[in-house]
């Protein structure tokens, strides 16, 4: 009985300490149904849920375990047949402005020193207006430039460079030095400067980077669409100019994240703009013929001297109808608390806890690829931006990107592909009511 | 007082009225309700948003929703064809196989039981610009030293895409023609052998008109097959790049599905279904005329 009573003790203790805002067996006889996203990288995250339950006495069940674009209809259908019966979510920075009515406000179940303990830029990016609708997890994304080292140590690379434009050989600082390296370095079919996701919402979230980057905005305040400006002019010019000069795969206007991290892995790319979770991919000697040979440095900046830095996070949220909110809650914040975080990044993800950032860079030093990695996405991250929070965004993302292609592929004049995309763009949000 | 009884013939049918109702009737008629309103997925609510006649306006002025409607009818008319001569050839030379042919016919069948989703990812695979089997054969037998995009470019994505579906469903061509073969009376065939018809004489005066019948029941399938075309085209090209190989329900999944604008999916696909409805209906009077030409009745 004693022993009992010490285990609940030394639990609610350890509990209260890891920023769980529950007590001991406080949930005991709660049943919380989730839907999760599914993947082996995920698995020993969900394994801490055990532990959770055993501190609180409430069983998680896992209801649903999917990637995001197949949770994404599975919620749809949920909202549409009213079927709302379970209580955590995993949701995503990108995903979230889509469900204004899904999930609930999680600040009045947290304390205001709990949500400082995360980035601030990660927090901001977790609300919908001013609901905090998800905890940000040791899942984020912004993409730096990862290049093969190689292809600049090569003393005929720098001779020919050096007498083609008059600069030294070195990666690039800017977009305009990018583009020119990658046509530079490009020996077709065998071997190409770079590559672009290009298809979905994948190559409409690159373009409005390289909006930003070059000056821009993808829409205005009110949102009425920004983008057919001089700014987009430039940052489409910059997919085109690369395709029409053959400097990326022919196929690129198909390939989507995996297809880029196959691609760059296979040796054949020179410089590849991609997320920090391929870092260990592309240096691994049983999964990259480039292993030993890739460079990760800052990512690029634009003409108006910006950074591109369109950046995401996974996250948890609990849904408006759970009945058991503050249990739910509790779980939420169990999975993104220090030791989750610390969990989830040493799998090679970024974290979004201040103190968990310090943790990830010294546990790095041993390692002088891992150490590169994450100080790029470090500094990366200090300019990253999420995607509109607009519910919108996605529908909006499939009007531009056909736009976007047409232009790539000389179906159509840039300036009649951003006019027709921002047309489609305008008639859409004046068909929902937005303005 | 006598109790009110159904009458027996309505009792019998009434639980296959029940389970029709409930399962063709009630999503029909709800899914036509929806495309009169403006009912987004995301939004429960806006399904009582009465919005007249404005989804069906907006899909007949859309030129995207008319060119993917264009490129399906495209697609039909020329997988169709080719299917029906393919299936027409292989189901003849299996007729003349006598050793092994109900393991041929079982080969012949192997296609069908792929999933459209194994096919789509199978063909993406072998049209891959990069690490494509075509590219790379064409390269290693020095017929190119391109990488040809079979994906991007619009006709040879169109033609990839045909290749796959055909690759998937010539066999059923073929099977529904082979049943057909089966069924032709020799008398016919030998009488005119002994008039002196040459064997090109013999299949286009006896032969094909029997098999006719057979020819439409497998247009008429593969037709609203070919016309809700989605799995193959999704997985290989999404109807891209830049709408290049949209077909119709490849737009009308996006919308409804990606876009949540359920109300304006299910208009299109209302208008779809016209489509549809022509093809059965054109099949079905050929079907009726073949048959009556053999005289089995129109």
């Amino acid at each position: 009985m004693r022993s009992m009573k010490l285990t609940k003790l030394m639990s609610a203790t350890a509990l209260i300490a890891v920023g769980g805002p529950a007590l001991a067996a406080e949930f005991d006889g709660v049943t919380l149904q989730a839907k999760l996203i599914g993947g082996q990288q995920y698995e020993a995250l969900y394994a801490r849920i055990g532990e959770w339950e055993a501190m609180t006495g409430a069983k998680v069940e896992i209801i649903s375990k999917k990637n995001h674009f197949e949770l994404d209809k599975e919620f749809k259908s949920d909202l549409a047949a009213g079927t709302l019966g379970w209580c955590v979510g995993s949701n995503h920075s990108s995903f979230a402005a889509q469900y204004p009515s899904l999930y609930t406000d999680l600040t009045p179940y947290l304390t205001e020193d709990v949500i400082a303990e995360y980035v601030p830029s990660n927090v901001a990016a977790s609300k919908i207006g001013d609901a905090l609708v998800m905890l940000p997890r040791a899942q984020f994304d912004v993409s730096v430039l990862y290049y093969l080292k190689s292809v600049y140590e090569d003393a005929d690379n720098q001779t020919a460079y050096k007498a083609e434009t008059g600069r030294d050989l070195a990666p690039p600082d800017t977009w305009e030095e990018y583009k020119a390296q990658a046509i530079f370095f490009t020996d077709a079919p065998n071997f190409y400067g770079t590559q672009y996701a290009g298809k979905d919402e994948a190559i409409v979230g690159r373009f409005y980077e390289m909006v930003v980057a070059e000056g821009g905005q993808l829409f205005n305040d009110d949102w009425t669409p920004a983008f057919n400006s001089d700014a987009g002019k430039r940052a489409l010019s910059w997919f085109v100019d690369l395709y029409q000069a053959g400097a990326v795969p022919p196929g690129t206007t198909s390939y989507l994240w995996d297809d880029l991290g196959q691609g760059f892995a296979s040796g054949t790319i020179a410089l590849n703009l991609d997320w920090p979770g391929w870092a260990g991919f592309f240096n691994g000697e049983e999964t990259s013929k480039a292993a030993g040979n890739v460079g990760v440095i800052l990512q690029p900046q634009g003409s108006a001297g910006i950074r591109t830095g369109w950046s995401g996070h996974h996250g948890f949220s609990v849904t408006e109808s759970c009945d058991q909110k503050e249990a739910a809650a509790s779980l939420v914040a169990w999975l993104t608390n220090e030791d989750s975080q610390k969990l989830e990044s040493s799998g090679g993800s970024l974290p979004t806890r201040t103190a968990v950032w310090d943790h990830v860079l010294e546990a790095a030093k041993a390692d002088p690829f891992r150490a590169e990695a994450i100080a790029a996405f470090q500094a990366g991250s200090e300019h990253a931006f999420p995607a509109p929070q607009t519910p919108y965004w996605i529908e909006a993302t499939n009007l531009i990107y056909p736009e976007l292609q047409a232009a790539i592929l000389g179906d159509k004049t840039i300036d009649d592909a951003l006019s027709d995309a921002s047309e489609a763009v305008d008639e859409m949000m004046q068909e929902n009511g937005v303005y | 007082m006598t109790r009110f009884r159904l009458p027996a013939w309505f009792a019998l049918l009434l639980p296959a009225i029940i389970v029709l109702a409930a399962v063709v009737l009630i999503p029909l008629v709800l899914s036509l309700y929806s495309s009169f309103t403006s009912y987004r997925l995301t939004r429960p609510e806006t399904l009582y948003n009465w919005i007249g006649t404005f989804n069906y306006e907006k899909a007949a002025k859309s030129a995207h929703f008319w060119s993917a409607f264009g490129r399906t009818v495209l697609l039909l008319t020329i997988a169709l064809n080719l299917e029906m001569l393919l299936g027409l050839g292989l189901a003849l030379l299996v007729n003349q196989v006598t050793y092994g042919q109900r393991a041929l016919r079982t080969i012949m069948m192997f296609p069908m039981m792929f999933s459209p989703l194994l096919v789509g990812f199978q063909f993406k695979f072998i049209f891959n610009d990069n690490v494509g089997l075509v590219n790379n054969a064409l390269q290693s037998i020095g017929f190119s030293n391109v990488a040809i995009p079979w994906l991007v470019d619009g006709q040879l994505a169109f033609f990839s895409i045909l290749v796959a579906e055909m690759w998937s469903s010539t066999s059923v061509f073929a099977i529904l023609i082979l049943a057909g073969l089966f069924a032709v009376p020799r008398d016919p065939i030998e009488a005119a052998k002994v008039d002196g018809c040459t064997p090109w004489q013999s299949f286009r005066h006896i032969t094909l008109p029997y098999i006719m019948p057979f020819i439409y029941i497998a247009l008429a399938i593969r037709s609203l097959d070919v016309a809700r075309a989605y799995d193959i085209v999704q997985i290989m090209t999404n109807g891209g790049p830049a709408r290049r190989t949209e077909l119709l329900w490849t737009l009308i999944g996006r919308t409804g599905y990606v876009d949540a604008k359920m109300g304006y999916a299910n208009a299109m696909g209302y208008i779809s279904i016209f489509l549809a409805i022509g093809f059965t209906i054109f099949f079905f009077r050929k079907l009726n005329a073949a048959r009556a030409e053999l005289g089995m009745g129109g």
